[in-house]
């Protein structure tokens, strides 16, 4: 799996769920794979915040320089490394220079903790990549359209080579404050061109500007 | 003596061509060396065959780890690099910098070579390159090692990266780098012409040998040169460092842990 990867399915990254066009972001048909309708089976409060969030996209705390969260941070247009050492896969991203280290020795997860990228723990289920989240702050929202997380988020991702060139992402989301049932998502992961390289991206006006920090 | 020398740039061209040669390959390409040794010390023989082992079997000098430096760096790098003498105008705006201007506060990356000592970071190791991912403000650096050129003309808060094995020290030449970063808390700097070279050589299991020279000729008048030794954090986790900026310019840094 070593090597500089990047979503194919680049309408996620604007609405996760099936969506028109809007200006500057393309249709796309929905990446959620259960529930089979494709929709986010929001409990009904949790599905009202969801609607704000929409019409005030510009809460979107990217869009302030936070970092992505999981499983944001796989779906955006920026490429992101993936480096296997021993006992250790690391996730290097473009967007934000944000990273996760994935401990694979079987370490237990840090206790109290709470980060826009989460703790996580990854093991081989066969030719499986399995990585288990926690310790998310409850801030991040799923894509520019305003679909969120809380803070009782719990993420399973499963990374599986479907070729040479090409990665199989799913991530299951449970997360019963704000879900009436865990949900999984899935997109592709394609191999970057040889030459491909990581470029600095920082973000620093944002992070100016503490006055949006979400509360 | 050039002959010798020679020699052994041969030997060390064939080695990287064997690459996984079946072993009656290896073993001829012993034999060869063994029935007719060049006219050098033995020791740098027995090195090289060293070398060569370790190369046929993949491996690299271990450089994996959380390590972290003296914490007096980071105040003032002249701890660990003697008094920097500057060029005349560059000393009048060294004297200049305050603390509130420091660049850390702004939640910039801290550039190299400060990242080094600003905050703990894990190396991490493949065959073709060496990461290095820092705590501080969640800063990387990917460093190719399969000798491609310079990527030149964007300047970056960490640089660009290239590095190489010399026995056992990874040495890390640095340029492109912004002159918006500073050495330390107390205000030295370099400017956007500062070329760095870092040796990274692991010394024992928990001690790591820092060493790094930065040519700057627009603000010193001779390289500065760093040496410090970190020591191994064997049960760390490098944790998320969110940096936040307030209205006033005050800088935050978020707990990653629940209060």
């Amino acid at each position: 799996m070593q090597g500089i990867w990047r979503n194919l399915q680049l309408s996620a990254a604007f609405n996760v769920e099936a969506h028109e066009e809007t200006y500057g972001a393309p249709a796309g048909l929905s990446v959620i794979v259960d529930p089979p309708d494709g929709k986010l089976p929001y409990l009904p409060a949790a599905r009202e915040k969801a609607k704000d969030n929409w019409e005030h996209r510009g809460r979107d705390p990217v869009g302030h320089c936070h970092m992505h969260g999981v499983p944001r941070v796989m779906v955006p247009p920026f490429p992101f490394r993936i480096i296997q050492d021993r006992d250790y896969v690391v996730m290097l991203h473009e967007t934000e220079h944000s990273l996760r280290i994935i401990p694979m020795d079987g370490r237990p997860h840090l206790k109290d903790y709470s980060s826009w990228d989460g703790d996580s723990r990854g093991h081989w289920e066969g030719d499986t990549l399995v990585i288990d989240v926690t310790g998310l702050n409850g801030k991040t929202w799923l894509d520019q359209a305003g679909n969120f997380v809380d803070e009782n988020e719990h993420v399973v991702e499963r990374l599986t080579m479907t070729g040479p060139n090409t990665i199989q992402y799913e991530a299951r989301v449970e997360d019963p404050t704000a879900y009436s049932k865990p949900w999984t998502m899935r997109v592709t992961l394609g191999r970057q061109p040889k030459k491909t390289e990581l470029i600095e991206y920082d973000c620093i006006e944002g992070e100016r500007d503490v006055v949006h920090y979400p509360k | 003596m050039s002959s010798t020398i020679r020699s052994d740039v041969e030997q060390d061209g064939a080695l990287r061509r064997v690459g996984n040669l079946p072993a009656w390959g290896v073993r001829a390409l012993l034999r060869r060396r063994i029935t007719n040794p060049p006219q050098a010390a033995s020791l740098h023989y027995i090195a090289l065959l060293m070398f060569m082992a370790a190369t046929l079997c993949g491996q690299q000098p271990d450089l994996r780890g959380i390590w972290k430096a003296p914490p007096a760096a980071n105040e003032n790098v002249e701890s660990v690099a003697g008094k920097i003498a500057y060029v005349p105008a560059a000393l009048a705006k060294k004297h200049a910098n305050r603390p509130d201007g420091d660049p850390e506060h702004r939640c910039l990356q801290p550039g190299i070579p400060r990242a080094n000592y600003s905050s703990p970071f894990q190396i991490f190791q493949t065959p073709d390159a060496v990461y290095i991912v820092y705590q501080d403000v969640h800063s990387y650096r990917v460093i190719p090692l399969d000798g491609r050129p310079h990527e030149d003309g964007i300047p970056l808060a960490m640089g660009d990266s290239r590095g190489r094995w010399e026995g056992n020290t990874l040495v890390v030449d640095v340029i492109s780098l912004t002159g918006e970063t500073w050495l330390d808390k107390a205000g030295n700097y370099h400017s956007d012409a500062a070329h760095v070279v870092e040796r990274y050589t692991r010394k024992d299991q928990s001690t790591l040998q820092y060493e790094s020279s930065i040519e700057d000729p627009k603000v010193f008048q001779k390289p500065v040169k760093i040496n410090m030794t970190l020591q191994l954090d064997s049960k760390g986790q490098i944790l998320e460092d969110e940096c936040v900026e307030d209205a006033k310019g005050s800088r935050h840094h978020v707990s990653p842990f629940k209060k």
